[in-house]
């Protein structure tokens, strides 16, 4: 397969660990596939060399959950270079970040934290992408994090802060399209104006997963099918910016591979009815 | 309002020691959740993470003690031991001497060295991997250098030794064993060689001499001194069988001659 500094124009899966074999042995049918950057954070071993096999039949997507793009304190150097050891390994079609903070006097939380919006935060994450597109020498894809709080001394909305680090680091972006209906309901927004505030150029792969509505807020736990209203929220999404690289998200209570490929074929299924996809 | 740096490490001590006076300095928004409540949600997160993590790296310590036990040891165990990286692939190598001082867990006095059991299984399947060593290399080496060499053992290789029969304690409480079968801790010691193979993470008891031996090369010994330590450790060493066996289970992948320093063998 050609080196690929972009993803295809179709729908991937997560790739966890249950799933490795069964992929590896079967190769089903699926655009690409997404892991998490961390988890091949290692020095050998059967889960890289699966990794290895595996990137010979799809284009793969590194996602990053711990570079902590928002922390006040300077990037993990450490942690760069392993990223940037692993990009040089599988020569990836897209590598992403998260829109958030993790680690704070070399501590490190291993969650997806939020930022205030305010300019300070937004100069820091802005530097911080600089560097770490500068490290990798490609542009890396941010994503757009759930919250269960805001700050009271945000400057400006969560899209504005959004759209204001795509536009000064020239970035890409990782819409989730679930992030943003679960902050949404969580702090009583209308998302067809987080939408609306975003450069449709700068999209370059959707992110779809389920929540857990069971307690007093939305949870984004990833473990679930995606609900009703994010399918509503993703026909939108592609209605604003055009079709784009669409990936089904599972981490907690995973099911089996066929359910994911299941999800997959729903989303493309809304791709095709909205726009002709590139085979 | 607090700085960028101050709000991240209030937001910190608040999720894991939750602390009341970081939650209050916190500019929250409230709503229909209090701020206290919010940052609950992230502390579970958070701590949740972990215990499925540590849960992943240490089934049977978690076995032999039970859930509740468990997740509360690990509750303790994060805000004693934070984790210092963004991959959490390396998170948990100071369970066992947490453990080792955890008062609740002082009457299992065998549990640290099961973590540090796990801790070496865990740890095996993500070390590098290496050529097996080149035989006719070594054949080529004059018999009277033989003594001088150093040999790298593989990076994948953990040595265990314990007072306790901890292989016994840990086969017995595999996911496919009832976790009933009686274990005679007077059993006696045990030393152990964890290594990864092509079918995967393996454990195997050794002699307390081979043990001591491959302690020695990898703490870069030469193979001389390093025989020596064995043979004090064992009369009933071998040199000649344990090289042999070591290098075709590839507990021993390389050698190399040691500069000068190294060549008197003090560490």
């Amino acid at each position: 397969m050609p080196t690929m500094t972009s993803l295809p124009l179709s729908v991937g899966i997560g790739l966890r660990a249950p799933h490795v074999a069964q992929v590896r042995g079967a190769r089903p049918p699926c655009g690409w596939l997404e892991v998490h950057s961390e988890n091949y954070f290692v020095d050998g071993g059967p889960a890289l060399a699966a990794l290895d096999a595996i990137r010979a039949y799809y284009p793969i997507s590194l996602h990053g959950v711990g570079m902590s793009l928002g922390s006040a304190a300077a990037l993990d150097a450490g942690h760069l270079a392993r990223l940037k050891r692993l990009a040089a390994r599988i020569e990836p079609a897209a590598v992403s970040e998260h829109l958030c903070w993790s680690r704070i006097d070399g501590r490190h939380l291993n969650d997806l934290l939020p930022l205030p919006f305010t300019a300070e935060a937004l100069a820091l994450v802005c530097e911080h992408v600089e560097q770490v597109q500068d490290a990798l020498a490609r542009p890396l894809l941010v994503e757009n994090v759930s919250a269960y709080l805001r700050f009271a001394n945000d400057a400006m909305a969560e899209w504005e802060f959004v759209a204001a680090v795509a536009r000064r680091t020239g970035c890409k972006l990782l819409f989730d399209v679930n992030n943003v209906y679960v902050n949404a309901v969580n702090h009583g927004f209308d998302p067809l104006d987080y939408l609306a505030a975003i450069p449709a150029e700068a999209v370059a792969e959707i992110h779809l997963a389920g929540f857990d509505a069971r307690g007093a807020c939305l949870i984004d736990t990833h473990g679930a099918r995606v609900a009703p209203p994010v399918w509503d929220l993703y026909r939108a999404t592609i209605e604003r910016f055009g079709p784009r690289p669409t990936l089904i998200e599972w981490d907690t209570d995973i099911p089996a591979l066929e359910v994911l490929l299941d999800e997959a074929a729903h989303a493309r299924q809304i791709m095709e009815a909205r726009h002709a996809v590139a085979a | 309002m607090p700085s960028l740096l101050e709000l991240q490490r209030n937001f910190s001590t608040a999720t894991l020691f939750g602390d009341s006076a970081a939650l209050a300095a916190l500019p929250i928004v409230g709503g229909d959740l209090d701020a206290s409540a919010r940052i609950g949600v992230y502390r579970n997160n958070v701590l949740g993470n972990y215990r499925k993590v540590l849960a992943a790296a240490f089934p049977v310590v978690r076995r032999l003690v039970g859930g509740a036990f468990f997740d509360a040891a690990a509750a303790h165990f994060v805000r004693a031991h934070p984790s210092t990286r963004g991959d959490v692939n390396r998170y948990g190598g100071d369970f066992a001497v947490f453990l080792a001082g955890y008062p609740p867990a002082r009457e299992l006095a065998y549990l640290p060295d099961v973590a540090r059991l796990e801790w070496a299984i865990d740890q095996a399947a993500i070390a590098a991997d290496a050529a097996p060593l080149d035989l006719q290399a070594l054949a080529s080496v004059a018999p009277d250098a033989l003594g001088d060499l150093c040999f790298l053992v593989h990076p994948a290789a953990r040595l265990i030794g314990s007072p306790f029969p901890v292989l016994r304690i840990w086969q017995v409480n595999q996911a496919d064993r009832s976790g009933d079968e009686p274990v005679d801790l007077g059993e006696g010691a045990d030393t152990l060689l964890v290594s990864r193979g092509a079918s995967g993470v393996a454990i195997e008891r050794i002699a307390r001499g081979d043990h001591a031996f491959l302690a020695a090369l990898d703490a870069s010994l030469t193979l001389g001194n390093a025989a020596d330590r064995a043979a004090a450790a064992d009369p009933d060493f071998d040199l000649g069988v344990a090289l042999r066996r070591h290098v075709a289970n590839h507990a021993i992948v390389a050698f190399h001659t040691p500069s000068r320093t190294n060549r008197t063998g003090a560490q």
